[in-house]
C-alpha cells in the first residue's frame, strides 16, 4: 500500500498538467451531477414538504354558487365517495382575470377568499410570507411579487368585463393555487375589499371544494368523478379544477428541464473524463514502459503498479468531485432563484448526503473502471523486454502519406502522418467533439426556438397562439362574429375554447373546441392522423392515448354535463398544457354533450394594431355579452420571460462549459503529443523546420479528427434532437417535437467550434518554441 | 588561396550553472574554408560539440560574431537560424536521430522537401545518394528501427546531403557505432569530401581524425592548434603519425 502510494504520488508530481485538466473536468462532471441529483432526488419533494405542512388538498374544485342547496349537494357527493379522507367548503367568488406581470400578463382562473376565511381554512392553508401595515388591499401568490408588484404598489387587476385596483397588502405560499400553473389562482382580499368585489357583481359567487384523499394516487379519477357528478346534477355549470398529481407536474417544468440537462451535461462531462483518463493510462504505460519494467524487475506486481494507477486517479477524483461538490453549494442558491421564479414554491438550500454519496460513488466507480480497464495492459509487461528496448508502439506495416506519393504541402503530409498514427488521439478528440456537438445543436434548437422567437416553442408547449382571445355568451355569438367580419383589423377569427369533459372510465381531460381547425395557426397541433371534422370525431393527446393502448380508429367515450358519447379517434395531438390529458372536437361534436354557454374566440390582427385598445373596444361594444378578453402576447410574454431566462442562463453556460472542456482536453491532448514528440521535434528543428511550421503541423494534425467529429456530431444530432427533445419533454406529455433545427446557426457554431480548437492548438503549442535542436544534441 | 566559407570573430558562450558562469568558449576567431573536411579535437568539456553546435546555428554564441559568407549568422533569431540551418547545413549525429514513425525514405524527403519543391528531382537525388551509401531500394521502405546502427548512420548522412548544403556538421559520427560499420561511414563521409563537399567533425577519435585534412585543438574553450595533414589518402600511412605527434604536442 505504501509503495503504491509513493508510486501515486510521484506520478502526480511529474503530470501536474495532466493532473489540473483531470481535476478540472472531475470537477465539472461532479459539479454538474450533484446539481442535478439535488435538483431530482430532493427538490421535487419540496412539494411534498409544502403540500404535508398546509396540509393541503389532494383535489380541488372550485364550482359556481355558494347557496345552501349547492353546498349540501357537494357535501353529499364527497361524503359518499369513500377515496375522500376530509375536506371542506369555503365560500368564494370566482372568475377569469388577468394583472401585469413580466413586462405581460398573468392571466389565469382566480379564487377570491376573505384574508381571514383564508387564514383559518383546515385543508389547504396559506401562510404569509410578506405583509406591510395596510389594512386594505390584495394579498397575491409570492410567485408575481416583481419590482412592480411590491408591498404598497398598486395593481391593477381584470376580472371578468372590470378592471379593479387593489393596493398589495402582502404576498403568501399557496401550493395546489399559488401560480398560473395550477389552473386555479388564489387571491386573497381583505375583507373591506372582499366585500367591494360581492357588491361589484362581476365575479360570481362560487364554492371551493378542497378535498383530502385516503390514497393519494386516486386524485386523478377522484376529480374526473367528481366533475361528473356536479355537472350531471348541475348542466352547463361553470366550474374549474386541480388535482395533486397536475399540479406537483406543472409547477415544476423548470425543475424538469434544468435538471435534465444538467444530467445530460454531468454524463457528458463524465464521459469526457474518463476517455481522457483511459487515453493518458495507455499513453503511460507506453511512455513509461522502461520504468515499469524496472519496477518489475525490482520486484513489484503489476496488481501493485495497477492498484497505484488505481490510487492517483481516485485521490484525483475524490478531491475533484469534493471541491466540485463544495462549488454546487455555492451556485445552488443562483439555481433555485431561478426554479423558485417557475415553481413559485420556496426552498430552503441545505446539505444533502445522499446525493453527495450518489455522486461519489458514481464518478469514483466509473473512474476506477477505466482506470483499470486501461491499466490492465500493465500485466502484459515482460520486465526484459521492457528494460532493453521498450516495447514497440509503432506500426511498421503501414507508413501514412509517404512523402514520395502524395501531392500534399509537407507541412500537412507531415500533419496527417501524426493524425493517422494517433488512434487514441483521435478517438478522444471524436469522443469530446461528438458530445459537443450534441450541446451545441442543443443550444442553437433553443436559442432558435425560445430566446430568439418562442413560437415553436409555444407551438409545442400551448399548442395555439393568437393575438387576442375574447370570450362572449354564445347569445351574443351572432352580433360578435358580425362585427369580426366587418372589422378591418381582424385578419382572421376562430372558435377555441377549452373546458373539462371526462373519459369514462378514465381521466378528467381538457377539451378544447373549434368551429374550424383548418383556421388555426398551428397546423401541427395534431402531428399523427387528422384533426376532427365531423360531429363523432375526437383527436386525444398522444400520451394519453399510449397510457390507455388508445389508437387511431378506436372508439372512445366522454361525459360532460351529464351526457355520454362515443367518439372515433382520428387522430393524436400532444399540447402540453394539462400534461398530456387533452383532446379536440368540433364545436358540434362536443355539443352532443350539452351547448356551449360561453365561447372564445381568438383573433389574429393586422399587425400594428394595438390588442389591448381593441379588446376594449370590443367590451365596451359588447358590455356584458363579453365576459373577458386577453391580450395573449402579452399574457405569453409574462409568462415566456421565466423560461427565456432559464433558457438563456442554460445556454450560455453550456457553451462556455463547453469551451472549458475542449480547452482543457486539447490541452492535455497537445501537451501528451508535445512530450511524445519533443525528440522528433529537435530533430525537424535541427533540420530547419522553424516553429511556426511545427506549431502548424500540430494543429493540422488535430484537424482531421476535428473536421470529422464535428461534422458527423452535427449532422447527427441534428437528425436526432428533436426525438431527443421529445424524449426529455415526455413527461408534459410531449411525443413528438417539431423544432426547427437552425442549419445556419449549426453550421457557424461548427466552423466556430473547429476554429476555436485549432486556435487553441495553435496557442497551446507554442511550447514548441522552448524545443531547442541544442537540447536534442546534449541528451547526447 | 582558399576561399572562407565560415567565420568566427571572438566567439564565446557561457552557461550559467547554479549562479555561476561557467564559459566554455574564450574569444575564439577561426575560419573554416570551403572544400576542408575539419575536424575540431580536444578532451572532454572542451567544449567541442558547443563550438559545434554555434558554428552550425543550433546555438547562439553568448559574444562574438559568426559570419557565414557575408551573412552574420550569430545575429539571427531561432526561425532565422532553422532558415538558415535548412539552406546551407547539413548535420550526422552521433545518436543518429531519424524520426521513428517515417520510412527511410521519408526521413531523407522529409529535410529535402524543406528546400525544393521538385519531388521527383529529390527522389532521384536521394535514390542516388541511398544507392551511394549502399542503402538498397528495399531498406528505404524500412523504418529507422528496423535498421542496423551502421544503415541508420548511412540514412542519417544521405539525409544531411539531400539539400546538397555548403557545409556537413557531424557530431562523433561514429561515436555509436562498432569498429566495422564507424569505418563504413567514414568512409562514406570521406567519400562526399572527396567530392568537394566541406565537412566539420568533431571526434576524440585518431582514426576519425585521420580523415580531416585540417584538425583543431581545443583546450578549455580556446583553439590551442592547428595542424595540416593534407588531404586523405588510405595509402598514406605516415598520416596517422603526424595527428599523433600533434595531440602529444598540444597535451592530448
Amino acid at each position: 500500500m505504501k509503495k503504491s502510494f509513493l508510486i501515486a504520488r510521484s506520478n502526480i508530481r511529474k503530470a501536474k498538467g495532466q493532473t489540473v485538466t483531470i481535476i478540472v473536468l472531475i470537477l465539472l462532471a461532479a459539479l454538474m451531477l450533484n446539481l442535478w441529483l439535488m435538483l431530482s432526488m430532493d427538490y421535487r419533494k419540496n412539494f411534498d414538504r409544502y403540500h404535508d405542512r398546509f396540509h393541503a388538498e389532494h383535489v380541488t374544485l372550485s364550482v359556481d354558487g355558494n347557496t345552501d342547496e349547492v353546498q349540501s349537494f357537494l357535501s353529499q357527493t364527497i361524503e359518499s365517495d369513500e377515496r375522500t379522507e376530509e375536506y371542506q367548503l369555503d365560500s368564494c367568488m370566482h372568475m377569469i382575470g388577468t394583472f401585469p406581470y413580466n413586462d405581460g400578463e398573468m392571466n389565469g382562473w382566480f379564487v377570491f377568499l376573505e384574508k381571514q376565511a383564508a387564514m383559518t381554512r383546515s385543508i389547504g392553508n396559506l401562510e404569509i410570507v410578506e405583509e406591510g401595515n395596510l389594512t386594505s388591499g390584495v394579498y397575491l401568490p409570492m410567485l408575481y411579487k416583481t419590482e412592480d408588484i411590491a408591498v404598497g404598489k398598486e395593481v391593477e387587476i381584470s376580472i371578468g368585463s372590470q378592471k379593479v385596483v387593489y393596493t398589495v397588502c402582502g404576498f403568501f405560499n399557496s401550493i395546489m393555487m399559488g401560480s398560473h400553473n395550477c389552473a386555479l389562482t388564489e387571491i386573497v382580499l381583505t375583507k373591506d375589499k372582499y366585500e367591494e368585489l360581492e357588491r361589484g357583481g362581476c365575479a360570481p359567487q362560487a364554492t371551493l371544494c378542497s378535498v383530502r384523499l385516503t390514497d393519494r394516487s386516486e386524485n386523478l379519477n377522484y376529480e374526473a368523478a367528481l366533475k361528473s357528478r356536479v355537472s350531471e346534477h348541475y348542466p352547463n355549470i361553470t366550474m374549474m379544477s386541480n388535482c395533486y398529481d397536475i399540479v406537483s407536474q406543472s409547477r415544476y417544468i423548470a425543475q424538469m428541464i434544468c435538471s435534465g440537462i444538467m444530467s445530460a451535461v454531468a454524463f457528458f462531462v463524465l464521459l469526457i473524463a474518463l476517455v481522457v483518463i483511459v487515453s493518458n493510462i495507455i499513453n503511460y504505460i507506453q511512455v513509461n514502459m522502461k520504468g515499469l519494467g524496472a519496477l518489475k524487475a525490482m520486484g513489484y506486481t503489476s496488481g501493485q503498479l495497477i492498484f497505484s494507477l488505481l490510487l492517483q486517479f481516485l485521490c484525483l477524483t475524490f478531491l475533484a468531485a469534493a471541491i466540485g461538490a463544495g462549488i454546487s453549494y455555492l451556485l445552488f442558491p443562483a439555481v433555485n432563484t431561478m426554479m423558485i421564479a417557475q415553481t413559485g414554491i420556496p426552498y430552503t438550500v441545505h446539505f444533502l448526503p445522499a446525493p453527495l454519496l450518489v455522486s461519489f460513488a458514481v464518478l469514483g466507480g466509473t473512474v476506477a473502471l477505466a482506470v483499470w480497464s486501461a491499466s490492465r495492459r500493465i500485466r502484459k509487461i515482460e520486465p526484459i523486454t521492457a528494460l532493453r528496448s521498450g516495447i514497440q508502439t509503432h506500426n511498421f506495416k503501414c507508413n501514412h502519406i509517404p512523402l514520395e506519393r502524395t501531392k500534399a504541402p509537407l507541412s500537412l503530409a507531415l500533419a496527417l502522418k501524426t493524425t493517422l498514427s494517433g488512434v487514441k488521439h483521435n478517438l478522444t478528440v471524436g469522443i469530446t467533439m461528438l458530445a459537443l456537438s450534441l450541446v451545441v445543436v442543443f443550444s442553437g434548437l433553443m436559442t432558435e426556438n425560445v430566446i430568439a422567437d418562442m413560437t415553436p416553442f409555444l407551438n409545442l408547449i400551448v399548442g395555439e397562439t393568437a393575438d387576442s382571445c375574447i370570450s362572449v355568451r354564445v347569445e351574443a355569438e351572432d352580433g360578435f362574429l358580425a362585427e369580426m367580419t366587418g372589422d378591418g383589423r381582424v385578419e382572421k377569427s376562430y372558435l377555441y375554447t377549452s373546458l373539462n369533459v371526462s373519459h369514462v372510465g378514465g381521466a378528467e381531460l381538457m377539451a378544447t373546441l373549434c368551429d374550424d381547425f383548418s383556421k388555426i395557426n398551428n397546423q401541427d397541433l395534431v402531428f399523427e392522423g387528422r384533426f376532427p371534422k365531423y360531429e363523432n370525431e375526437i383527436v386525444i393527446a398522444a400520451k394519453y392515448a399510449k397510457e390507455n393502448g388508445f389508437r387511431i380508429g378506436d372508439e372512445i367515450e366522454i361525459a360532460a354535463n351529464g351526457k355520454q358519447e362515443k367518439y372515433l379517434i382520428c387522430g393524436y395531438t400532444q399540447i402540453s398544457n394539462n400534461l398530456g390529458r387533452d383532446c379536440l372536437f368540433t364545436r358540434a361534436g362536443y355539443e352532443r354533450l350539452g351547448l356551449l354557454t360561453n365561447a372564445s374566440y381568438y383573433l389574429n390582427l393586422d399587425d400594428g394594431t394595438d390588442i389591448d385598445a381593441f379588446n376594449l373596444e370590443m367590451k365596451e361594444k359588447f358590455g356584458g355579452s363579453v365576459n373577458t378578453t386577453i391580450n395573449i402576447e402579452t399574457t405569453i410574454e409574462g409568462v415566456a420571460s421565466v423560461y427565456v431566462s432559464l433558457m438563456t442562463i442554460i445556454v450560455i453556460a453550456t457553451l462556455v462549459l463547453s469551451a472549458v472542456i475542449i480547452s482543457f482536453v486539447l490541452y492535455l491532448l497537445v501537451r501528451t503529443m508535445l512530450n511524445n514528440k519533443k525528440r522528433d521535434y529537435g530533430i525537424l528543428k535541427s533540420l530547419g523546420f522553424t516553429t511556426g511550421q511545427l506549431i502548424l503541423q500540430t494543429s493540422l494534425s488535430f484537424m482531421p479528427s476535428l473536421l470529422m467529429s464535428v461534422l458527423l456530431g452535427l449532422t447527427v444530432c441534428s437528425l436526432i434532437i428533436n426525438p431527443l427533445m421529445a424524449l426529455f419533454l415526455n413527461g408534459i406529455g410531449i411525443v413528438k417535437c417539431t423544432f426547427h433545427v437552425p442549419l445556419g446557426f449549426n453550421i457557424a457554431a461548427g466552423v466556430g467550434l473547429v476554429l476555436f480548437a485549432f486556435l487553441a492548438v495553435c496557442l497551446l503549442s507554442l511550447k514548441i518554441r522552448k524545443i531547442a535542436p541544442r537540447a536534442l544534441l546534449a541528451e547526447e | 588561396m582558399k576561399e572562407i566559407l565560415l567565420e568566427t570573430e571572438k566567439l564565446s558562450k557561457s552557461f550559467s550553472n547554479s549562479g555561476t558562469m561557467q564559459h566554455v568558449l574564450k574569444n575564439i576567431d577561426l575560419q573554416l574554408y570551403r572544400g576542408d573536411f575539419t575536424v575540431i579535437m580536444g578532451a572532454s568539456g572542451a567544449g567541442k560539440s558547443t563550438l559545434l553546435y554555434a558554428l552550425s546555428g543550433m546555438d547562439t554564441p553568448t559574444l562574438g560574431t559568426i559570419t557565414f559568407g557575408k551573412k552574420v549568422i550569430s545575429d539571427l533569431n531561432s526561425d532565422g537560424l532553422a532558415l538558415f540551418r535548412r539552406a546551407h547545413c547539413g548535420f550526422v549525429f552521433q545518436q543518429i536521430y531519424l524520426i521513428d514513425g517515417m520510412s527511410v525514405m521519408d526521413n531523407v524527403l522529409s529535410a529535402g522537401l524543406l528546400v525544393s519543391r521538385d519531388k521527383k528531382a529529390l527522389v532521384t537525388k536521394a535514390k542516388a545518394l541511398f544507392a551511394a551509401v549502399d542503402i538498397s531500394e528495399e531498406t528505404q521502405k524500412k523504418f529507422p528501427a528496423q535498421l542496423s546502427g551502421g544503415e541508420a548512420q548511412r540514412v542519417g548522412i544521405v539525409r544531411a546531403l539531400i539539400n546538397s548544403p555548403e557545409i556537413v556538421f557531424a557530431d562523433e559520427p561514429t561515436g555509436a557505432l562498432n569498429s566495422k560499420t564507424g569505418l563504413d561511414v567514414l568512409d562514406t563521409l570521406t567519400g562526399f569530401h572527396e567530392q568537394g563537399q566541406s565537412v566539420v567533425m568533431v571526434t576524440h577519435d585518431m582514426r576519425s581524425a585521420c580523415r580531416g585534412n585540417r584538425i583543431l585543438y581545443l583546450k578549455d574553450g580556446m583553439i590551442l592548434g592547428e595542424c595540416d595533414l593534407g588531404r586523405y589518402s588510405h595509402s598514406d600511412i605516415q598520416r596517422h603519425e603526424k595527428l599523433s605527434a600533434f595531440l602529444k604536442e598540444m597535451g592530448w
